[in-house]
């Protein structure tokens, strides 16, 4: 009798993973041993669709280390994309409605983070099974689809719509179309063709939760507190109700600010700005750095940096909002009536201020409780609600050391019973199935292990596309590189990326290539009647060429940009651009607290972007006109001679004396 | 070496397509040994339980590939099932380990981390625990010493792993100055580097991880970013003086780092010793030297000895009074290892920092094993080296010293040296018999570019950015062949010969 459960309990045991309580059929539990641990085995598709289906019923709840092991195995079998197209299918339509969530997660990240073939597979069914999926759940689970919606706009490896223009704005029209089904906190009910509140509020909570996630990964970013504290402040306004006009222009500069964000939170390359839904989209290739036009014909775009290292703070230079005159003076100048420190901030907010100010002009809102004000209150609030679960825990855990009575004599080491097991297996119960690390419980570390899930993801994806390039063992860096590279990387954090000192030279030729001929493919369309005008770029002053394109059937100006109604030559502006981009860096490393006293331009070495190795000599785009990468690179190995030179000479002395 | 084959045949199971597969039933705080012959390889796979390897944890149900004569490993705190494909010279299981004497050292060191935390968060004693506490907490900076074949990479090895696995975010520093090892870089080196993921352990090729390369790596200890100074021998009687340069060097450069870093210097450091440290003979009277150059440079104030007592004694003797020195028990798994098979890890090391390396399953099983934690050893840990002729003017080479160094006291009286063991000695690949034919060469960071601020004996304090190898002579055309990790002009590079030698 008693013999039974137990050796049933034995035997289940190293499997407790493999829930025996879920609503499919219980049975097959017994009848198939639980799913292999190695997918790589499966070769039957039909096994294989058992298999994958058996595993797709584990997932019935949000579970970030289920839905990563199922991407991964589609990962694996994009030959049987198909099934696992028509499984996770099934599965929605089938499991109850509080399960659907946690399916749809799955497809968004199979989606995003393979997107070969499965986004293509997944477009035909994906509007209806969106759309019939909306109307079954609650109100909450309708909010998180609307976030994961917004995130499609943008989630391709171009940046453009995950699953198409078609689908995406199928979607949005019939969620977003009638205020039935959205937020019903409006005053002025939206009429048939105008935007709704809850659209608008549910757009900004993406952004605002985009914002408040980079505060937390930076809780020093001033940038982002600001960020965090005007958009409340907005989500505040707009639930109160505001106007139409006032609403579509919310939701315009909303888009606007949400891409640069969107980097930062998806390992997924730069997306480009998200073009505007009213109009017909735009038809000729767009490459990746070029943010496509904006909502004004007028004032199509800006030249995307494509050196920023800081995509999420650097906003501002990017996609300045260029209806506001006053801002105009500083797109290419640098500021100068400020003293430079202190410029560093204005630079760096106006896109979001601006936004504020824009509405504040517009009397929407008061201008008693300015940004700042509640800036620095947001400050205060992230402050102790971030801080507080990290410094919990260490101290937590230095009690819990500390009642460890294991003093570093022989005879404790060789006699007492610590409760290592303890420390290395139970207090850390989440552990990685793919390389074994294990992570605490709590928030905090919740957000760790997802990092770290992704790092493998992403880890992954880059082997597999690294295919016959070959690889090789980097240079080691340079003194000054390695002794502050701890500083920089705080608590390890660059550290799964170790090898971003190091890039090879060959790849940091070919992405300068790269992003010069990306820049050289764009282009400005000539304004009808201008074809025979001749202009020229106010940086270079050379003329621009204008040919005609044979697919768009116009004329355009090659490798063009055009900047507050000045076509410039965009490889002239992206490198004006670059070294505006890098006086900020330095103003902001002025501001930065470093414990060392050194001058600016040696801080500046220490951050990205890192230019290529000093082996090489500087990097080699034949024909570039811009020649910069190499400069900054000769003039940075300089400045690291230098600085080691200075120390060297004590070591010299140091070394000397014992002989 | 090869010779041994140990007949053991436990629980087999039927073996699959000419692959032995077997199940090892481990007690709990117990041991699977095992060691490759050359040429061989081996898979583990946790099936179920939990068990680590030098005190790396194993993901269950993940294959892990071993090659390269690997000799290794796996214990279990709470017991465990193994599955075992391929045929190790010998394999059994131990019940008597030091493991738990070393989880007390990590728990003294892990209190002494918590503690020096404290100071850097600024948080008030807690409790009464505190009351022992001398004032000033300091994190453990520890050296390790021990005779050869005591186990003292992998003391160094589990108390780093476990203090990456306390969930705390430590990242401590990883020192080895044993050149004779190589560490991350090769033998002939000492480097630094600073560590936040298990060291995993494959092959004796990368016994500390390996240092990055461009391939995407999931381990953050295969991708180190280490800071190297050459030596360029073996041994350390080679040129102590050298030795305790560079040691100084890379306690200088740590100490500003960790200054920089102050979660980072709470952490502490970990430092791996040669064991001529402990070999008290009267050839090596440069080792008391050697030990007071670790203990100044990173400011140690814990000392390991590794099962033996005499060394204990006179360290007690020498440091007793302001560094804990505590003897901690020798491994019984330690394997002898004669001089043949560290010359053959040595030219495993240096293969692998120039071309990788793959281990082979044993045969008759396909992909998806891990090597090193990392789950497309086939994508990652191929390498390509580059090949280039240079001229002889493009690289400068120097030697630092004389080739062949008679002590000091065999000098006659008030006769003076005239070459220094300190200095650098320009080496011309024109002269016959310069040696530099499958020479290693340390290629140096650039010098100081400011003419003034230079001294003759700069190089010495210059750390390494990468290795060569000479691999052919032109001296009629004044040109050479080498082997460059990765591509790079070497134009105007200074380079550091050293007495080792590698060919294919």
């Amino acid at each position: 009798m008693s013999l039974y459960p137990q050796s049933q309990a034995y035997s289940q045991a190293p499997y407790p993973a493999h829930g025996y309580g879920q609503p499919v059929p219980p049975p097959a539990a017994y009848h198939y041993p639980p799913p292999p641990v190695q997918p790589v085995f499966h070769v039957d598709p039909s096994i294989f669709r058992r298999d994958y289906m058996t595993r797709l019923n584990e997932l019935t709840i949000n579970s970030r280390p289920v839905i990563q092991s199922l991407s991964m195995i589609a990962q694996d079998f994009t030959r049987y994309a198909e099934i696992v197209v028509q499984c996770i299918e099934t599965h929605i339509r089938r499991v109850p409605a509080w399960m659907k969530l946690p399916a749809f997660y799955l497809l968004d990240a199979i989606s995003k983070n393979v997107y070969d073939p499965y986004a293509r597979y997944f477009t035909p069914v994906v509007v209806q099974l969106f759309l019939e999926t909306y109307e079954q759940v609650d109100q909450d689970t309708r909010r998180k689809m609307e976030e994961m919606l917004l995130t499609w706009r943008t989630g391709a490896p171009n940046g453009r719509e995950l699953f198409g223009v078609v689908p995406q704005v199928a979607i949005e029209r019939q969620i977003w179309s009638g205020d039935q089904t959205t937020a019903s906190s409006s005053r002025h009910p939206s009429t048939s063709t105008g935007i709704s509140a809850g659209q608008v509020l549910s757009e900004l909570d993406f952004v605002l939760g985009q914002r408040e996630r980079a505060l937390q990964s930076n809780s020093y970013d001033k940038t982002a507190q600001n960020h965090v504290a005007v958009l409340q402040q907005l989500r505040k306004l707009v639930q109160a109700g505001v106007s139409q006009p006032e609403l579509s222009q919310i939701l315009n500069q909303l888009r606007a600010l949400a891409p640069p964000a969107a980097v930062s939170s998806q390992p997924s390359p730069p997306p480009a700005a998200i073009p505007s839904y009213s109009q017909p989209p735009f038809a000729a290739p767009v490459p990746a750095a070029y943010p496509g036009p904006a909502d004004h014909v007028t004032h199509p775009a800006q030249v995307q940096s494509p050196q920023s290292p800081y995509p999420s703070t650097f906003d501002g230079l990017k996609h300045e909002p260029v209806e506001l005159p006053a801002l105009t003076s500083q797109t290419l100048p640098t500021p100068t009536a400020a003293p430079a420190a202190s410029a560093a901030p204005p630079l760096v907010v106006n896109n979001i201020t601006n936004l504020y100010n824009a509405l504040l002009k517009a009397g929407v809102v008061s201008a008693s409780a300015t940004p700042t004000g509640a800036g620095a209150t947001a400050k205060a609030e992230e402050a102790t609600e971030n801080v507080d679960p990290a410094r919990a825990a260490a101290r937590e855990h230095r009690k819990k050391v500390l009642s460890q009575k294991v003093k570093l004599t022989s005879t404790d080491i060789n006699k007492q019973r610590s409760e290592i097991v303890h420390f290395l297996y139970q207090r850390l119960p989440t552990q990685c199935k793919q390389c074994g690390i294990r992570f605490p419980e709590g928030s905090t570390a919740k957000k760790n292990m997802e990092d770290h899930m992704d790092m493998h993801f992403r880890q992954n994806r880059k082997a597999g596309q690294a295919v016959g390039r070959g690889h090789s063992r980097s240079w080691f860096v340079s003194v000054e590189d390695w002794t502050h590279d701890g500083a920089i990387d705080g608590k390890g954090k660059g550290r799964a990326n170790g090898s971003r000192l190091v890039t090879s030279s060959a790849a940091q030729a070919a992405e300068t290539a790269q992003r010069e001929a990306e820049l050289r493919a764009m282009f400005v369309v000539v304004p009808p009647g201008d074809e025979a005008k001749s202009i020229s770029c106010p940086i270079c002053k050379e003329p621009l060429k204008s040919e005609f394109m044979e697919d768009d059937e116009e004329w355009v100006w090659q490798n063009a940009v055009r900047k507050d109604d000045k076509i410039y030559h965009a490889t002239c502006h992206a490198e004006a651009l670059a070294s505006k981009t890098s006086l900020a860096v330095r103003l902001r490393n002025e501001v930065s607290s470093r414990s060392r006293s050194l001058t600016p331009e040696r801080r500046m070495r220490t951050t990205p972007p890192r230019v290529a190795i000093p082996l090489d000599g500087g990097a080699k785009v034949p024909g570039s006109p811009s020649g910069s990468p190499a400069r900054s690179s000769t003039k940075r190995k300089a400045e690291d001679d230098e600085t080691s030179g200075e120390r060297t000479p004590p070591t010299k002395k140091l070394a000397a004396e014992p002989a | 070496m090869s010779g041994r084959q140990h007949a053991e045949e436990p629980q087999s199971e039927a073996a699959s397509a000419g692959a032995r597969s077997r199940e090892w039933v481990l007690e709990p705080e117990t041991e699977y040994r095992f060691e490759l012959d050359p040429g061989t390889s081996l898979i583990i796979k946790l099936v179920c339980g939990h068990a680590e390897i030098f005190g790396a944890e194993l993901a269950e149900g993940k294959p892990y590939a071993f090659g390269s004569e690997c000799k290794g490993a796996v214990y279990t705190w709470q017991g465990c099932t193994l599955e075992v494909i391929g045929q190790p010279s010998t394999e059994y299981i131990s019940e008597e380990t030091p493991m738990s004497a070393y989880a007390n050292v990590h728990m003294a060191l892990e209190r002494m981390r918590v503690r020096a935390l404290r100071v850097v968060h600024g948080s008030p004693p807690s409790s009464n625990e505190e009351s022992e506490s001398d004032g000033d907490p300091m994190p453990p900076r520890v050296l390790v010493l021990g005779p050869e074949n005591s186990g003292k990479t992998t003391v160094c090895k589990i108390l780093t792993n476990y203090a990456v696995r306390m969930g705390q975010g430590w990242s401590p520093m990883f020192v080895n100055v044993d050149p004779s090892e190589g560490g991350w870089a090769m033998p002939g080196a000492i480097s630094a580097a600073s560590l936040d993921s298990p060291i995993q352990s494959s092959s004796p090729a990368s016994t500390l991880g390996s240092t990055a390369t461009s391939a995407p790596m999931h381990i953050s200890s295969n991708s180190l970013v280490p800071i190297t100074y050459w030596y360029g021998h073996a041994e350390t009687r080679r040129n102590p003086l050298l030795l305790d340069r560079l040691i100084r060097n890379l306690g200088e450069n740590v100490a500003e780092r960790l200054d920089n870093d102050a979660e980072g210097r709470a952490s502490g450091i970990i430092i791996d010793t040669p064991s001529s440290f402990a070999a008290s003979s009267a050839a090596n009277d440069h080792r008391q030297t050697l030990i007071k150059a670790c203990v100044d440079a990173f400011g140690i104030n814990v000392i390991l000895v590794v099962g033996h007592e005499k060394l204990n004694v006179e360290m007690q003797r020498a440091y007793g009074n302001r560094i804990t020195v505590v003897k901690i028990p020798k491994s019984g798994g330690v394997v002898e290892l004669d001089a043949g098979y560290r010359e053959r890890v040595r030219k495993y090391q240096m293969h692998n920092y120039m071309y990788g390396e793959v281990i082979e399953a044993p045969a008759g099983l396909g992909a998806g094993y891990l090597q090193a934690g990392e789950q497309t050893p086939d994508l990652t840990h191929r390498l390509a080296p580059s090949s280039s002729q240079v001229a002889f003017g493009d690289l400068t080479i120097y030697r630092i010293g004389e080739e062949t160094m008679a002590p000091t006291s065999a000098l006659p009286i008030g006769a003076a040296r005239v070459v220094s063991e300190m200095q650098p000695l320009l080496v011309d690949p024109g002269q016959p018999g310069s040696a530099l034919y499958n020479a290693v060469l340390a290629l140096l960071a650039p010098p100081n570019p400011d003419e003034s601020e230079r001294y003759d004996e700069e190089v010495l304090d210059l750390p390494v950015i990468g290795f060569l190898v000479v691999t052919q002579l032109d001296i009629p055309n004044r040109r050479m062949t080498i082997l460059t990790p990765s591509q790079g002009s070497l134009t105007g590079r200074t380079a550091i010969m050293g007495s080792l030698e590698w060919q294919e």
